[in-house]
């Protein structure tokens, strides 16, 4: 069955048929400030899912609306139009109760750290604790855990007064985290960390995220720490100008890397290619091109086999079976000619497909591309 | 019990800053110093006012029904005394006789003004078993002697200036009470009042003789101020009051030892100015308390707007936000207190001595400016509590 409007294939859609609950879904949300005239719109028509156990970062200049996306999905901020659920709950319309119940299950880290300055490190950290009703022997246990990893052992009973920032801001970390929350919502966690610190966060971040299924969204600029992230968003005036699932990008990557047109294009030009291209799903024995009909699309197979079969003289002959990484279609479209095989579906397959002007647009800036293009053409005549 | 191993938050950020604690506590303080002056000086006044009552025997008493206060010189016939002593269930019924605008006293020795002032003199048959006063009753030989009183005076600030302590010279000093010479035979205890200087106490007959204008024609001591009834031992005063309501006609009021304390308190509550005002310096008291703990909740609120919004964010309820402010109140209510206590206790016994007023300390007082301080630190902390509702997550990010 068809989508009904093409999914990006850097999306993360494809899980390889795991079903993995989805942590937020954000569809058609539209954000407003101010009132009559000076009503400004500051989210357009926001669409997102974060899955389980997933690190995003939220990019984008300031102002373009992040961080209002981040308190709509923190519901420190009312839904005006659209639906947001985040953690299976619907938050459009919601009750003050049903808000107040699933911010226990959240966990903030604000740029500042907003400590108690009258408790200590451990008080402050408890102060979460208490309101999730974690046990005390259990919440002493793993306050002092996270301090203590965070390099604040030795200051856990220290008010606010005698830690330093980068110090007071581990704290504020700590808080956000020691409740087991579902939902982590940061805003520049690592901003007042100098690099070692803002490591072992980020990799306390990935250890939440592996043992516990706790899902980690954060507003960052910090370039030290984007490789811990599952997915990148970019937010541009309130749109989200892309939403890339970095592991599955890679692995597109690495498999465009394998067509000898693209084997030394720059890891950002590949990463372009992978933007552009979109998902397609075939269930088995579905005809996918047809000898004859004029070439539009560069096929890579992400999962599922094929047969390529040749019609010559009305006798169907099978040529070759290609699998998960190999692709096909290309050279209709080298040549502009008509589809030279037909491939047909062994079995249910996803495909990551690229168009014809894309394509050719990709080529065309590969400057070893005519060179090579005159290798292929020489070597086929 | 879970609640009670929380963090004490409310605790730890009123005890953060000692400075603004000492202020608070100093505020606090002085507006419970304010409302116990009120009710020191209050009580003071009425418990003077019943002092004469409460140095009574007796169990019943006849006032003139005209006869609004103790100082109201409304008297009525001596026969209801003797019709009195009739009724069933009654022990013995003493008539009491009062003085106050012929009752002029004059220092006539060496180097004193010589002006007459007016004091009480408080006339009774010596073998009527009336006062409670030890030093009357031990004194009563020596009234017997013409010209003969005992005196009481508030201990300082008095306009006569007696050798109080010194019985022998005491009862030299020459004076006059009205226009007559007087021998003071020596002291008995009587708080100062409102109305009274001081008191005299004499028998009845030299009583007669002061002051014979009492009434214009006949005996002195046909009309009476007080008549003090005793009832016979097991029998219920308040029944006995009923039976010698009915007997007597409708020229005197009967009453109980209570009802006479309590119409004497509510004339002075009531029918006069000072209850009044008295009530409204409590009231100022309560609200200086008001303003002070408002603005002492309200900054420590507004110093930590961020925070207690995290809180918010973090998933604190309204209804712990507001727990957390009346904890506050109560904790702030209460450290107050107790310095406003201490010294508010000093200066009782200061203007005690200064002025002979009964200042003390009593329970009743204590727990309704208790009562009072904690209201009014509550009620501001519900007013600067819309500040904190008002923090709005929103901006943290």
């Amino acid at each position: 069955m068809p989508a009904l409007k093409p999914l990006p294939a850097t999306s993360g859609i494809f899980t390889g048929g795991q079903q993995i609950p989805k942590t937020i879904k954000v569809s058609h949300v539209n954000h407003y400030f101010g009132d009559g005239e000076l009503r400004k719109q500051a989210l357009h028509d926001n669409r997102r899912e974060v899955k389980r156990g997933e690190i995003v970062i939220m990019t984008g200049p300031s102002g373009s609306g992040k961080t209002t996306l981040l308190t709509l999905i923190g519901t420190l901020r009312t839904v005006q139009e659209g639906s947001l659920k985040v953690l299976g709950r619907e938050l459009h319309g919601a009750s003050r109760d049903q808000i107040v119940e699933l911010r226990r299950e959240l966990g903030f880290i604000f740029q500042a750290h907003n400590l108690f300055e009258s408790l200590t490190a451990y008080q402050n950290v408890n102060r979460a604790a208490e309101l999730a009703g974690m046990d005390r022997g259990l919440a002493r246990q793993r306050i002092e855990m996270l301090l203590t990893r965070l390099g604040l052992g030795q200051r856990i009973h220290y008010k606010p007064k005698s830690l330093s920032g980068g110090q007071k801001q581990r704290v504020a970390i700590a808080r956000g985290l020691v409740h087991q929350p579902k939902l982590v919502l940061a805003d520049e966690p690592t901003a007042a960390l100098d690099e070692q610190s803002g490591r072992e966060v980020v990799t306390l971040f990935q250890e939440l995220a592996r043992d516990e299924g706790c899902t980690i969204v954060m507003v960052t600029h910090d370039n030290r720490i984007l490789d811990v992230a599952d997915r990148i968003v970019n937010m541009v005036d309130g749109h989200i100008r892309s939403d890339v699932a970095v592991h599955e990008t890679s692995v597109i990557c690495e498999f465009l890397r394998q067509f000898p047109l693209f084997a030394d294009l720059q890891t950002s030009t590949l990463t372009e290619v992978a933007d552009k291209m979109m998902v397609e799903e075939a269930e088995a024995s579905d005809v996918i091109i047809r000898q004859g009909d004029p070439g539009e699309l560069f096929y890579l197979i992400r999962s599922g086999e094929v047969d390529v079969v040749v019609e010559e003289g009305g006798r169907r002959r099978k040529v070759a079976e290609l699998g998960p990484g190999q692709y096909f279609g290309e050279a209709a479209l080298l040549r502009d000619e008509p589809r030279n095989a037909t491939i047909i579906a062994r079995t249910n397959c996803v495909f990551y497909t690229l168009g014809k002007a894309d394509f050719k647009d990709v080529l065309a800036r590969s400057k070893s591309f005519v060179e090579e293009l005159r290798n292929v053409l020489a070597s086929r005549t | 019990m879970a609640r009670l191993r929380k963090t004490p938050l409310a605790w730890k950020n009123l005890t953060h800053d000692w400075r603004r604690l000492a202020v608070a506590v100093a505020g606090i303080g002085f507006a419970v110093l304010l409302m116990f002056t009120q009710v020191g000086f209050q009580n003071a006044l009425f418990d003077s006012q019943v002092k004469l009552i409460d140095d009574l025997q007796g169990d019943i008493f006849l006032v003139s029904r005209a006869k609004y206060a103790l100082a109201a010189e409304k008297r009525f016939p001596r026969e209801l005394i003797n019709q009195a002593r009739a009724c069933p269930g009654v022990a013995g019924a003493y008539p009491l006789y009062t003085e106050l605008t012929l009752s002029r006293l004059k220092n006539l020795a060496q180097g004193s003004s010589r002006k007459a002032y007016p004091i009480r003199t408080i006339g009774f048959h010596l073998e009527d078993p009336v006062f409670n006063s030890p030093a009357i009753n031990a004194q009563r030989l020596a009234l017997r002697g013409p010209q003969s009183s005992l005196v009481a005076l508030r201990s300082t600030r008095s306009n006569f200036d007696f050798p109080l302590d010194d019985p022998a010279r005491l009862a030299a000093t020459p004076v006059e009470l009205a226009n007559q010479r007087l021998r003071l035979a020596g002291v008995f205890e009587m708080g100062t009042d409102f109305a009274h200087d001081g008191n005299l106490a004499m028998s009845a007959e030299n009583f007669a003789k002061y002051f014979p204008q009492r009434v214009a024609a006949g005996d002195p001591l046909s009309v009476v101020d007080l008549g003090i009834v005793h009832v016979n031992t097991g029998a219920s005063a308040g029944e006995v009051r009923d039976l010698l309501d009915q007997i007597l006609d409708d020229r005197v009021l009967v009453l109980t030892r209570e009802q006479f304390r309590l119409q004497e308190v509510k004339f002075w509550d009531d029918s006069t100015p000072i209850g009044i005002i008295f009530n409204a310096g409590k009231i100022i008291g309560f609200v200086v308390g008001m303003v002070i703990c408002y603005q002492v909740i309200y900054s420590d609120i507004a110093d930590h707007m961020p925070e207690f919004a995290t809180l918010k964010a973090m998933g604190y309820s309204t209804g712990y936000f507001l727990r957390l402010i009346v904890v506050e109140a109560v904790l702030l209510s209460l450290i107050g207190f107790v310095p406003g206590l201490a010294v508010s206790s000093a200066l009782y016994a200061i203007l005690a001595r200064a002025t002979g007023l009964l200042l003390t300390m009593t329970a009743p007082s204590m727990a309704l400016v208790l009562v009072l301080t904690i209201a009014m630190c509550i009620a501001s902390g519900l007013l600067a509590v819309r500040k904190l509702l008002g923090a709005d997550p929103a901006n943290l990010f």
